[in-house]
């Protein structure tokens, strides 16, 4: 048996068995992770390890966490059940949105999501964009709102993003990136568009949407990896 | 309290978190906080962003607790893996610092033998993992059980068992295609 890595098989078909032992840098995580949410064979695979591996733990000895941590989750919790309910209840409410998510058709599901939204605000005459990961498969679908004033971005597919923030960029035709904010991967979220930026949002801007550091890009620019992007067109 | 009951006992109060029940989560919480820091502290070996960590576990665990299917993961199976994978990502985030210590040390540190009261349920599971790994060449089975537990990569086991990064990735997957060979017999 050589030591040389190359007469191996290389990692085909230990993509999940390597990302669930944790062997795998920060990107090739993100790129599992992505998998994670559009390929239910590989998402069966990370389950079967985890499963399988996860009884390693048994060797890890518990250790009592600091006493103020259970006090410091609790009120993280209350801030997002406040932030919630101002938002309206339908919008975090996550195993309703899975479970649009995965009926038929996520971008379906999305789709009339956004336009309910919409539909609720004004009568619709909204500029939409579907915006499509590498794969092709849609990521996010957002919404403007008739004033196009504020934009509703919603997750059509399962992403995690961990530790990194997801930040959605507005770039005009033949302009640079301006940022919109931040965004959850999570659930859906209603973003004011800043003043400058209204007479931008138009047919053929282009959404995009980056990993950033924890608190968005440092630079004003995409400085990640951009994990979808879309242009808005009219319906 | 036996092992198959704590777990269908952690299974429902997973299932009320989903609901939006927050003694539920205080349950889970009191149930599986002294494991999951454990797993936490132990990959991150600072106590502070362990903490961290933990927080955010639960805090996910609050959020997510209507993926969890108790038909496809044991509930603990389900929180260590959350746990792992944040403080994963975290250590891949704060760089490469914990290189010198050889697995040997590392293993001394903290794989005492199980105490029946504190272990993830030993299960048939890990019974059968622990086997399996039993027939791995040593060294893959060793590196496998370090890159789990201390949640290293490939480079950073390849520079502290002082191997070719090419040499460590051919005997960890080489073990992991052996162990799958092993697990579905």
């Amino acid at each position: 048996m050589s030591d040389n890595g190359n007469i191996e098989p290389a990692g085909r078909g230990l993509t999940a068995a390597e990302y669930v032992l944790g062997v795998l840098d920060a990107e090739e995580r993100r790129a599992a992770e992505r998998r994670i949410a559009q390929d239910a064979v590989f998402a069966r695979e990370v389950a079967f390890w985890e499963e399988k591996l996860g009884g390693l733990a048994e060797a890890v000895a518990p250790v009592e966490p600091p006493a103020g941590t259970w006090a410091r989750i609790a009120a993280a919790i209350d801030r997002v059940q406040s932030a919630g309910v101002e938002k309206g209840g339908i919008w975090n409410n996550l195993p309703l949105w899975r479970g649009l998510a995965l009926a038929a058709s996520t971008l379906a599901a999305a789709c009339i999501a956004a336009l309910i939204y919409v539909g609720t605000v004004a009568p619709p005459a909204p500029l939409l964009a579907r915006l499509d990961a590498e794969s092709g498969q849609a990521g996010f679908v957002a919404a403007v709102s008739p004033g196009g004033t504020t934009l509703t971005i919603v997750p059509a597919s399962l992403l995690s993003a961990d530790q990194q923030a997801m930040e959605l960029w507005l770039i005009p035709d033949g302009e640079k990136p301006h940022s919109l904010g931040l965004i959850d991967p999570d659930r859906p979220v209603t973003i004011s568009v800043p003043e400058d930026l209204l007479p931008k949002i138009s047919t053929n801007a282009v959404l995009a949407v980056s990993l950033e550091p924890p608190g968005g890009s440092p630079t004003g620019q995409p400085t990640g990896p951009v994990i979808a992007d879309g242009k808005l067109a009219a319906l | 309290m036996d092992a198959e009951v704590r777990r269908k006992q952690l299974s429902a109060a997973i299932h009320r978190v989903a609901g939006g029940d927050r003694a539920a989560l205080r349950v889970v919480y009191d149930a599986t906080s002294a494991k999951l820091f454990g797993v936490c502290l132990r990959i991150l070996n600072d106590r502070t962003e362990a903490e961290d960590v933990l927080q955010d576990v639960y805090l996910t665990v609050w959020r997510k607790a209507s993926a969890f299917d108790e038909t496809r993961a044991s509930p603990i199976t389900w929180l260590v893996a959350i746990a792992r994978n944040r403080a994963i990502d975290r250590a891949r985030g704060s760089g490469a610092a914990r290189l010198n210590e050889p697995i040997e040390t590392a293993e001394s540190v903290a794989d005492p033998a199980p105490l029946a009261a504190e272990t993830v349920e030993a299960t048939q599971e890990s019974t059968r993992l622990y086997s399996c790994l039993e027939e791995l060449e040593a060294r893959a089975a060793k590196a496998i059980r370090a890159a789990f537990l201390d949640g290293l990569t490939y480079e950073q086991l390849a520079e502290r068992e002082k191997v070719p990064l090419g040499t460590m990735k051919s005997w960890i997957r080489r073990g992991l295609a052996r162990l799958r060979e092993c697990l579905e017999r």
